[in-house]
């Protein structure tokens, strides 16, 4: 044993740190022999306030802890550890006599993961401390797995804010707005305008099934279909259908729903297709409320190729508000497992709130979240309003 | 998601209660795909207590489909809550399979 002033014994850096706690020297002095040489960094202490501070400086990997100590006692010691968040995931074993049923229970109860009884049996602090040991080694495993994926998915979501429009073009007589956001990182949701000749534009709001990876690549996939596609893409069931081509060969057991729409600047007419996606919605101030604009549209894309896909003809007036959306928003949930749903969406639609269409955007986002009240957006969201001049 | 088996008349009948999700998408899937391969060839899906779909649930469904198509058998959808039947027609599933109708008859029309 040493009274070096940051009590490290052993060379190895590498390995796992063990503070034993006990006020009996005899019992540190067993238990410190049983465990040299095994390849672990044995740090001691005498009593609970020596401890709290060697833990703090050290954060040691696990902690062998005698119960009846003077001052601080191991109960104390253990609970003041599991309220500190620095310390509070180190395993802490027990120690305590035989028989005591009660300081057992009351010791895991507090948050410790074993205890050993007294006196010790070598074989048994040995197994208890590698098996713990073991287990914090996994658990550490585990958790570098998972911030590395972590990583990797704000990657591939920082790859998929990159493949969404800079900036939003400027279109006579129209004022547009787009807001994104992704579940959890990345996300399958996807929006975009392209320009087309003759003051014509193309709008896509589209969904790809599913989560992180899988849901970004068929994202980046239709991104791609759509910025690449020959010629101008200004017949829209023709784009829907030569797009879902491609899609049905490489997208397998899932699919991408979307809705595309062309608008003529020269006459504001609009012409719609869609597959398996929304209705957009349209707030004309004239009516003073919100409708869905009824396109009976196809089923969603990379399932199987189309014969025709429907297209919806309609001309927008000045003031409409035309608004394309994915089911992240109206399936945001609240804790009391309401739904956000198409009523509310139609509704802050509908409010006056001028011609910005990012401010009613802003408008519309803000109430989804004081509605969702702190839960997490299961989905990915995306947004693109039009307003027209 | 709790998912309840039973055979009645040679048909697969599978009682769904809950939010099929994220969640619970991949336990169904491998349920459903599992008494697909066991031979099923008709198979009603009970959803009269389903509450959720998200389209996570929309492809598992979609794949079974497709799969139960493969043996030459037929999946149903039966007694869809609205808000259900709506998810299920934005997305024109109606294309691939018999969506609204009642298990009774379903078992008849099988």
């Amino acid at each position: 044993m040493t009274n070096h002033p940051l009590p490290y014994v052993g060379s190895q850096a590498e390995s796992e740190r063990i503070l034993l706690v006990d006020d009996n020297p005899t019992n540190l002095q067993v238990l410190f022999q049983t465990l040299e040489g095994r390849g672990y960094n044995l740090l001691v202490a005498k009593d609970g306030e020596t401890a709290l501070t060697i833990v703090k400086k050290a954060l040691p990997e696990l902690i062998l802890l005698d119960i009846m100590m003077p001052g601080i006692d191991g109960y104390e010691v253990c609970r003041r550890l599991k309220n500190d968040p620095t310390t509070k995931e180190i395993p802490i074993i027990f120690l305590s006599a035989l028989g005591e049923t009660k300081d057992k229970v009351r010791g895991l109860d507090l948050g410790a993961v074993d205890y050993i009884s007294k006196p010790f049996q070598a074989e048994e602090v040995i197994a208890r401390v590698n098996t713990h040991i073991t287990i914090y080694r996994l658990r550490r495993e585990v958790q570098a797995q998972k911030d590395a994926l972590e990583r990797e998915l704000e990657v591939v979501a920082k790859v998929q804010y990159d493949l969404l429009p800079k900036r939003l073009p400027e279109i006579k007589g129209m004022k547009l707005s787009a807001y994104y956001q992704t579940s959890r990182y990345a996300g399958g949701d996807y929006y975009d305008i392209i320009e087309l000749p003759d003051e014509r534009w193309g709008f896509m709001v589209a969904d790809a099934e599913g989560h992180s990876t899988p849901a970004a690549v068929r994202m980046a996939m239709t991104c791609a279909l759509l910025r690449g596609y020959p010629g101008a893409a200004s017949d829209p069931g023709k784009v829907l259908k030569d797009l879902n081509r491609t899609l049905c060969e490489v997208v397998g057991m899932s699919f991408i729903t979307a809705i595309f729409a062309v608008y003529d600047g020269r006459d504001n007419s609009l012409r719609i297709v869609k597959a398996g996606h929304m209705d957009p919605l349209l707030y004309r101030p004239s009516k003073g409320e919100t409708v869905e604009i009824p396109c009976e549209g196809t089923y969603a894309m990379g399932i199987e190729q189309y014969d025709e896909v429907p297209v919806t003809e309609t001309r927008l007036q000045s003031g409409d508000r035309l608004l394309f959306y994915t089911d992240g928003l109206t399936e945001q949930f609240n804790p009391e497992g309401e739904m956000y749903g198409l009523e509310r969406l139609c509704r802050q639609l509908s409010k006056d709130r001028g011609d910005s269409p990012k401010e009613i955007l802003d408008a519309i986002v803000d109430d989804a979240e004081r509605f969702a009240k702190g839960l997490p957006a299961d989905d990915d969201q995306a947004l693109l309003l039009c307003v027209v001049e | 998601m709790e998912v309840i088996e039973k055979k009645q008349d040679g048909i697969c009948i599978l009682t769904l209660s809950g939010r099929l999700d994220a969640n619970s998408s991949e336990e169904f899937r491998e349920k459903i795909l599992q008494i697909i391969e066991d031979g099923a060839k008709k198979v009603i899906l009970d959803c009269e207590n389903l509450n959720y779909i998200s389209s996570a649930g929309l492809r598992v469904v979609l794949e079974a489909t497709k799969e139960i198509k493969r043996h030459e058998g037929k999946i149903m959808l039966c007694a869809l809550q609205d808000y259900i039947k709506e998810v299920f027609e934005v997305a024109k599933f109606d294309a691939f399979l018999p969506i609204g109708g009642s298990v009774e008859g379903a078992l008849k029309e099988f």
